[in-house]
C-alpha cells in the first residue's frame, strides 16, 4: 500500500470500477469506496475500504449516506458513473457545506436542462427539443428537413436522439427515417433530440481547481462509437485556444469550482464551436488509459487532486505535465464490433497485427455466435490500442479499422 | 532469424514494456485488468522465430507481476503435466499464452534462473520432462485431425517452443522417450520416414556429443541410429558411399553375403533402408549379381518364388527405381515380392508399363517440387509405386485434408493394384483422370480444385499424382449428389472405391439436422454386420471404408474422418477387435475416454490401427454392407452391449445431439432416395 498522507483530503469514491480504485489505492490519498452491496466482499476479501451503499434508490435515507461520510472524514466525494453524479451533488454539499453543488449537478444529469443552461450563457448550441414520445421524434425530423429545404424524397439528414439520462453513446440513435423511429423502446423515453451537424466532432477532458483548467486534454473521434486518440491532430490542437475559452465559459455557466468535466463539440468548417453535452466524471471509452499512455500521469489520480480541496496548486503544477509538448506520442483505441451477422471466432486481422502502431487488443470471443443488430451507439465488443508518432497516420489507421473484421 | 522478425521482436519488446508495467504496477484485486494485454503481446512474441528466447528472459518478471494472479497457474506446485496438451489445444490464444508462460516459467525455476515459493528446480525440472514426454508429437511435426483443424501458425510456434524447452531442461529423459515414440511410429511402417529419418539423424548427433546422458535410452537409440547409417561391417563407421563402393569391389561372395544379410536385417528390424543398402543393390546388379538380391531383400518363401519367377524384373526395377535418395523403396520393393502379387496377371506388365512411363510436365513438376532434382521424376515415381504397392497401409495423407483419396489410395494398393497402376498411368501421362459416377463420366480437368490446393508437399509420389485428381473428383460426386439430403458418401463410396464396398449404407447422422437417427438400430446392424459372434463368422472380405467421428482426448468432437475396415478379430488376449486402416500418419491417437488407438502389441499387423469392438463402435456414425449376403445365422447383439455403445456415442462426439424422430426420417427419406 502507497503512503497515505494525512494531511491530504480523504476521499470516497461513488461508485466501484476496479480501474479507479487501482489507480487511487496507488496514490497518497487516503480513501474510502462507497457502492453497492454486491462488490463488498470482494473489496473486503481485498482489503480495499468500502462502505456499501445502493445508488439505485433515492429516497429519505439519501441524507444518511452524506452523514456517514462526514462523521467517517471525508472531504469530498467523486462519482465515477453518470448514475452516481447527483449523489455526489448531494454528498459534497454536505461535506463542502455548499448547498449549491446539489442543484449543480442535477443539470449535469439531464441532458436538455443542461443544454439550455448553456444555450442560456451564450453558448452556443444546435437546434434541439425535449421528445416524450415517438411522435415528438417524427416531428423533429421533419421539422429540421423541412428548414434544410429538402423535398419529399429528398434523403433526410439525420436527427440525434439521446435518451436523457444515459451516459455517452448508450441510448444515442442516429434517426433518419421515420422507420428508425419505430426502433425507439418505450424506456428511452424521455430524450433530447437534436440537428445533426456536419463537422468535426471532438471531446475534451478537463481537470479543474479553482475555478481553473488545470489541464485540458482535446480527444480526437476519429468516427463517434468506434474511435478516438490523443493527443489530437495539430489541426484540431490549433483550436486549443478556442476551445479552452469555451471551456471558461462551461465553467462559468455551470458555476464549477473544481472537479474534472468531459464535454464534446463540434467544430464547423468556418470554426463555430458547438456545445453538445457535458459529464461530470470521468469518460467512457478507456480516454484516460490514453491520456495515461500518452503523457504518463494517471487520470484517476488527477482527478482526486482536483477534487481534494486539500491540493495545493503547487502539486497540481508538479502533477500535470504540459498538454501536446510532453506527449510522448499518440494512443489511440478502436472499439470492435462484428460486421458479419453470424460470428465464431475473434481474429485480430493480419494487417492489424502486423502494424507497427498495434499495441494489444482486449477483445473477447464471441459467447454466441449470432449478433445482435446494432440499433444505438456503444456495445463495442472490446478495444484495441493503439501507438505512435505520426497522428495523421494514426487518425488514418483507425480509420482503416473500420473496415476490417475482428470477429469472422 | 530475419531482419523483420529482429526488428519485430525489439518493438513487441518495447510494446511488452508498456503492458507489463501496467501490470506491474496494477493492485492484486486489480491484475486481471491488465494480464490479458500482456498475453496478447507476448503470444505475437512467441510466434517468432526467437520468441521464446526473448519469453525466457521475461519469465520470472512476468510470474512476479501477476500474470498468473486468479488463476490456477498462480500455484505451480499443484499443477498438471497430463493437462498441458489440453491447454495448449485452446481455442482462446490468451489461454495458450498463460500455459506457455507457465512452462518458460518452469524452465526459469529448473535452470536456477528464477525462484518461486513452492516449487524447487528438481520439481520443476521433472514436471518439465513429463510435459515433453507427453508431447512428443511436437518433435515429429507430426499433425494429427484436431491440430490440422487449428491455427498452422500457433502450432508452428507451439512446435519450436518444445524444441526451445528440450534443449534447455537437458536431454536424458525425454531422448529415451523419444527413441520410444520414433519406434512406435516405425512399428506402423509408413511410407513417408523423412521427418523419422531427420530425427534420426539429431539423435545421432547428440548422441554423438552428449551419448553419457542417454543412459538406459542407448541401446534403442543405436538400434535406430545404424540402421540408417551402418547397418553393416562394411560401412560400421559410416564411411561415405564410395568408399563404401570401392570396399565391396574387394569382398569375397561370404562377405558380400553377410553384408545383404545385414542390410535386411536392419530394414525388416526398423521399415528403414540406409543409403548403403540402396547402392549395395544397384552394385550388385550392376556387376550382375544378381544372386545377391533375395538375401539383400530379406526375401521370405513367396518374396524368393516371385524373384525366381521376375528375377530380370525385379533386377529392372532395382535399376530404375532404387537409388540412395529412394532408398525407402528398397523396403517397399522386398514387400511387395512378398505380398505374391506379382504372381496376379496384370501386374508384371503394369510395372512394364510404369518403367516406360514418359511423365507429362505438370507431373514432373508436382514431383520435383515435392522431392527435388536428383534423380528424375520417373524415378521418384517408380520408387513411390514399390513403396505404395509393398506397404499399402503405410500411405499417409501428410498434413492436407485428402483423408479420401490417402484412403481410396491404400485400398487400391491392398486390394486392387493393376487398378492403382492405371490410375497412376493414366495421370502421370496426361495430368487427367476418368471416372464414372453413376453411369455419367468424371474428367478430373474439366474440374475446378478441390479441398486439396495443388499437389500435396509432404506426402509419397504416388499420392503426389493422384490426389490432386482424385480430390477435384470427390468433390465433383459430392455437388452431384449435394441436394439428396443425406450423407453424399452413400453414393459415393461405392461408385469412388470400387465393387467391393457394400452398396447399402448405415449413417447415424441425420444431414438436414445433424441430430442422431436411430442410434440402436445402427448399433446392431453394425453388430450383425462386422461382428464374427453376430454375423455368422463371416470374416470382413475387402476393406471397407467407413466413417469416423474423432474425438480429441476430451472425448470432445473434432471432425469426420476416413478410415477402412480391414479385418475383426480376437486378439491374443480373446479381445474382439477392429483392425482399421486410418489414412492419417500416426494411428496411434487418444480419443479420449479411454480410447486409445492402437497399433501394435495387440494383434496388428504393420499399418494398422485397433480398437476393442465397442470402443470402435462408439465412433463410429458411417458404415457400409452388402444386403445380398444376408446369411441364416445373423444374430442379434445383447441389448445391454448394444446400450453401452449408445452410451459412449451420447456422452462423447454426439453430446448435444438430438435424437431425430424416425417416422420424420423415412418420411424424410422416402422421396429423396435416386
Amino acid at each position: 500500500m502507497t503512503e497515505k498522507n494525512p494531511d491530504k483530503g480523504y476521499i470516497a469514491i461513488l461508485g466501484w470500477s476496479l480501474n479507479a480504485i487501482d489507480a487511487i489505492d496507488r496514490f497518497d490519498r487516503r480513501y474510502v469506496v462507497v457502492a453497492p452491496p454486491w462488490a463488498e466482499e470482494y473489496a473486503r476479501a481485498n482489503g480495499i475500504p468500502f462502505i456499501p451503499w445502493d445508488f439505485d434508490r433515492l429516497n429519505e435515507r439519501s441524507h444518511e449516506i452524506a452523514q456517514t461520510l462526514k462523521e467517517e472524514g471525508c472531504d469530498v466525494a467523486i462519482p465515477l458513473y453518470e448514475e452516481t453524479v447527483e449523489w455526489a451533488g448531494a454528498i459534497n454539499s454536505v461535506l463542502l457545506d455548499n448547498p449549491r453543488l446539489l442543484a449543480q449537478s442535477m443539470l449535469f444529469r439531464d441532458k436538455s436542462l443542461m443544454k439550455r443552461r448553456a444555450q442560456l450563457s451564450g453558448i452556443r448550441v444546435g437546434i434541439f427539443e425535449e421528445a416524450d414520445s415517438r411522435a415528438d421524434v417524427v416531428r423533429f425530423l421533419k421539422r429540421v428537413n423541412q428548414t434544410l429545404l429538402k423535398l419529399d424524397g429528398d434523403p433526410n439528414d439525420p436527427i440525434h436522439f439521446k435518451a436523457f439520462d444515459k451516459a455517452g453513446c448508450l441510448g444515442h440513435r442516429i434517426i433518419r427515417t421515420v422507420d428508425d423511429v419505430e426502433s425507439i423502446s418505450d424506456d428511452e423515453f424521455p430524450a433530447l433530440l437534436e440537428s445533426h451537424l456536419d463537422g468535426w466532432e471532438f471531446a475534451v477532458e478537463a481537470w479543474i481547481k479553482d475555478r481553473k483548467i488545470q489541464f485540458l486534454n482535446i480527444s480526437e473521434y476519429v468516427t463517434l462509437g468506434y474511435s478516438v486518440f490523443v493527443p489530437a491532430t495539430p489541426e484540431l490542437e490549433s483550436w486549443r485556444g478556442k476551445i479552452t475559452r469555451e471551456i471558461e465559459k462551461l465553467i462559468e455557466a455551470f458555476d464549477i469550482d473544481f472537479g474534472f468535466i468531459h464535454p464534446e463539440y463540434f467544430v464547423t468548417s468556418d470554426g463555430t464551436m458547438y456545445f453538445g453535452e457535458v459529464a461530470y466524471r470521468p469518460p467512457g471509452f478507456n480516454a484516460l488509459e490514453l491520456i495515461e499512455r500518452a503523457y504518463g500521469f494517471n487520470g484517476y489520480q488527477g482527478i482526486v487532486l482536483a477534487f481534494d480541496p486539500k491540493t495545493t496548486q503547487e502539486e497540481m503544477d508538479a502533477f500535470f505535465p504540459t498538454p501536446v509538448k510532453d506527449a510522448k506520442g499518440h494512443a489511440g483505441c478502436f472499439g470492435a464490433y462484428p460486421r458479419r451477422r453470424v460470428v465464431s471466432e475473434m481474429q485480430i486481422p493480419e494487417e492489424t497485427q502486423d502494424d507497427p502502431y498495434f499495441e494489444f487488443h482486449e477483445l473477447a470471443q464471441p459467447l454466441e455466435q449470432k449478433v445482435t443488430k446494432r440499433s444505438a451507439f456503444g456495445t463495442h465488443w472490446g478495444l484495441v490500442y493503439f501507438f505512435g508518432e505520426d497522428p495523421y497516420r494514426m487518425r488514418d489507421l483507425l480509420k482503416v479499422q473500420e473496415d476490417l473484421d475482428f470477429y469472422v | 532469424m530475419s531482419e523483420q522478425d529482429s526488428a519485430r521482436l525489439d518493438q513487441l519488446r518495447a510494446t511488452m514494456e508498456v503492458a507489463l508495467s501496467r501490470l506491474e504496477a496494477a493492485r492484486p484485486f486489480a491484475k486481471h485488468r491488465f494480464q490479458q494485454a500482456v498475453l496478447d503481446v507476448a503470444y505475437r512474441m512467441l510466434t517468432l522465430p526467437d520468441g521464446p528466447d526473448a519469453l525466457y528472459a521475461l519469465a520470472p518478471r512476468l510470474d512476479a507481476a501477476g500474470l498468473f494472479a486468479g488463476s490456477d497457474w498462480d500455484a505451480p506446485a499443484t499443477l498438471q503435466p497430463r493437462i498441458v496438451k489440453h491447454t495448449l489445444q485452446s481455442e482462446h490464444a490468451a489461454t495458450v499464452m498463460l500455459e506457455v508462460a507457465s512452462l518458460l516459467r518452469m524452465l526459469a525455476v529448473a535452470r536456477g534462473d528464477a525462484e518461486h515459493a513452492g516449487i524447487q528446480a528438481d520439481h520443476a525440472r521433472h514436471f518439465l520432462t513429463q510435459v515433453l514426454a507427453l508431447n512428443l508429437d511436437r518433435f515429429f511435426g507430426q499433425t494429427d485431425e484436431a491440430a490440422r483443424s487449428r491455427d498452422s501458425v500457433r502450432e508452428a510456434s507451439l512446435d519450436r517452443l518444445f524444441r526451445y524447452l528440450a534443449a534447455h531442461i537437458g536431454f536424458q529423459d525425454v531422448l529415451g522417450l523419444l527413441v520410444a515414440e520414433i519406434w512406435r511410429i516405425l512399428g506402423q511402417r509408413p511410407v513417408q520416414v523423412g521427418l523419422v529419418k531427420d530425427m534420426i539423424a539429431q539423435i545421432a548427433v547428440s548422441a554423438l556429443e552428449r551419448g553419457n546422458e542417454l543412459g538406459e535410452a542407448r541401446l534403442g537409440a543405436d538400434r535406430l541410429v545404424s540402421a540408417l547409417f551402418a547397418p553393416t561391417a562394411g560401412c560400421r563407421e559410416d564411411p561415405g558411399l564410395e568408399t563404401y563402393r570401392a570396399r565391396l569391389g574387394a569382398m569375397d561372395d561370404t562377405a558380400l553375403r553377410h553384408e545383404a544379410q545385414g542390410f535386411a536385417r536392419a530394414m525388416h528390424d526398423t521399415g528403414l533402408v540406409s543409403d548403403y543398402h540402396a547402392d549395395f543393390l544397384r552394385w550388385a546388379v550392376e556387376q550382375g549379381n544378381g544372386a545377391l538380391v533375395p538375401d539383400a531383400l530379406g526375401l521370405g518363401s513367396t518374396g524368393l518364388e516371385c524373384w525366381r519367377q521376375y528375377g530380370a524384373l525385379v533386377e529392372g526395377l532395382i535399376a530404375e527405381a532404387v537409388t540412395p535418395w529412394t532408398a525407402q523403396s528398397v523396403y517397399g520393393l522386398a514387400m511387395l515380392l512378398e505380398r505374391g502379387i506379382l504372381h496376379h496377371a496384370p501386374i508384371a506388365p503394369a510395372l512394364q508399363r510404369q518403367m516406360a512411363l514418359k511423365l507429362c510436365p505438370a507431373a514432373c513438376a508436382h514431383l520435383q517440387a515435392a522431392f527435388g532434382g536428383q534423380v528424375a521424376p520417373e524415378t521418384f515415381l517408380l520408387a513411390g509405386v514399390l513403396q505404395v504397392l509393398g506397404q499399402p497401409l503405410g500411405v499417409g495423407q501428410g498434413a492436407n485434408p485428402s483423408c479420401q483419396s490417402a484412403r481410396a489410395l491404400s485400398m487400391w494398393a491392398l486390394n486392387a493394384p493393376d487398378y492403382l497402376l492405371h490410375l497412376v498411368a493414366q495421370a502421370a501421362t496426361y495430368d487427367t483422370l476418368q471416372m464414372h459416377f453413376e453411369g455419367h463420366p468424371i474428367d478430373s480437368a474439366d474440374l475446378p480444385a478441390g479441398l486439396v490446393s495443388g499437389a500435396p508437399l509432404d506426402a509419397d509420389a504416388v499420392s503426389v499424382i493422384l490426389v490432386p485428381h482424385l480430390d477435384r473428383i470427390y468433390a465433383e460426386m459430392g455437388r452431384r449428389c449435394a441436394d439428396r439430403g443425406d450423407d453424399p458418401h452413400r453414393w459415393i463410396n461405392p461408385e469412388f472405391h470400387g465393387w467391393w464396398v457394400g452398396r447399402e449404407c448405415l449413417v447415424i447422422v441425420d444431414v438436414p439436422s445433424g441430430g442422431l437417427a436411430d442410434v440402436h438400430g445402427f448399433v446392431r446392424r453394425f453388430y450383425r454386420t462386422y461382428h464374427p459372434e453376430y454375423n455368422g463368422q463371416e470374416p470382413v472380405i475387402h476393406p471397407q471404408p467407413a466413417g469416423i467421428a474423432v474425438t480429441d482426448a476430451s472425448a470432445r468432437f473434432v471432425g469426420w474422418h476416413a478410415i477402412s475396415i480391414l479385418r475383426v478379430a480376437e486378439d491374443q488376449t480373446g479381445v474382439m477387435r477392429v483392425y482399421f486402416y486410418n489414412p492419417n500418419n500416426d494411428s496411434g491417437q487418444d480419443w479420449g475416454a479411454g480410447l486409445v488407438v492402437s497399433t501394435q502389441g495387440r494383434g496388428e499387423r504393420h499399418g494398422e490401427a485397433s480398437l476393442p469392438f465397442p470402443d470402435f463402435a462408439a465412433r463410429l456414425y458411417l458404415f457400409h454392407y452388402d444386403p445380398v449376403l444376408r446369411t441364416q445365422s445373423r444374430k442379434e447383439p445383447p441389448p445391454q452391449a448394444v446400450a453401452g455403445v449408445v452410451d459412449a456415442i451420447r456422452s462423447s462426439w454426439a453430446a448435444g445431439r438430438p435424437d431425430v424422430d424416425e417416422e420424420v426420417l423415412r418420411a424424410a427419406a422416402a422421396p429423396a432416395s435416386p
